[in-house]
């Protein structure tokens, strides 16, 4: 029972959504942009999440060898990944990154999706607050046993 | 006698390390609530105690610290296991967290720790009246 294991497991949870809030607010900031760094329009980034299994001391694996390890360990970001789904295609004759039919491609970001995960990420922020509040307010609770 | 003293609070000790135990395996599965494929955990503990009270199981005597208990429930021998809770489906993903679900579990077992903090308190506190007489 390692006592502050609990509170990292929380915050792995808050890091990966921050981590995610900001990649929707990159997403959003590049809705329009049709030249990046190498010079393709962009693509919007997705992360992928991965189960983090916990480190368990060498005394646990001795005394319950036999059991299921079923890793604790909260969350991580295994990659920021590119959206790999088409880019879409605009006509705007006007635009000098048009080809030569007058067409763009734009990045496939949509804009309303990008809204509804950063709702989705922030109730998830919230829900890893109260985990972290409540397993502090265990911990406080149980310095006060035999008071 | 000695040895008894301490008896109702290691019974509720082990109670608190099952409730920590249960505390983190909750903050997992909310750290883990847009995790593709990820399976609900959950703790099993309950279950090993009732069915280490309900023991009607043959009982072997021991006259010696050295021999080995058969039968007898030792509260230090009850497991508190991490499952894996395969047997729903909630998403497309794979994932089976009900975010709702889990955080009324965080309640309810953060009001669990809370009790048996304040029975081991009391147990404690009924000790101290012991030893002073009945004095403050």
């Amino acid at each position: 029972m390692s006592f502050f294991n609990s509170l990292d497991i929380s915050a792995s949870g808050l890091t990966a959504q921050r981590l995610r809030m900001d990649l929707i607010s990159q997403n959003i900031a590049n809705a329009n942009t049709t030249k990046t760094e190498d010079g393709t329009p962009y693509r919007r980034k997705v992360l992928v999440f991965q189960q983090k299994s916990g480190d368990r001391p060498f005394s646990e694996y001795l005394s319950d060898a036999s059991k299921a390890t079923v890793g604790v360990g909260g969350v991580r970001v295994l990659k920021v990944a590119d959206d790999q789904t088409p880019l879409k295609r605009t006509y705007d004759p006007s635009n000098p990154d048009a080809d030569k039919d007058g067409y763009v491609s734009m990045p496939n970001v949509d804009v309303t999706t990008e809204m509804i995960n950063m709702i989705s990420a922030s109730r998830s922020y919230e829900a890893n607050i109260s985990a972290l509040n409540a397993t502090k307010s265990m911990a406080m609770k149980a310095l006060e046993i035999g008071r | 006698m000695i040895e008894d003293m301490f008896n109702n609070t290691y019974v509720l000790q082990k109670a608190l390390d099952a409730s920590w135990t249960k505390n983190k395996v909750i903050s997992n599965n909310i750290a883990n609530v847009d995790t593709p494929g990820y399976k609900r955990q959950k703790v099993e503990f309950e279950s090993y105690l009732a069915q280490a009270v309900d023991n009607k199981a043959l009982k072997g005597t021991t006259t010696n610290e050295k021999h080995i208990p058969v039968g007898v429930g030792s509260i230090n021998r009850i497991k508190i296991d991490v499952k894996e809770d395969n047997s729903t489906t909630m998403r497309l993903d794979g994932n089976n967290i009900d975010i709702d679900s889990e955080m009324s579990d965080l309640a309810k077992n953060n009001i669990m720790y809370n009790v048996l903090t304040e029975k081991i308190s009391g147990a404690f506190r009924n000790l101290r009246t012991a030893i002073n007489e009945g004095r403050k």
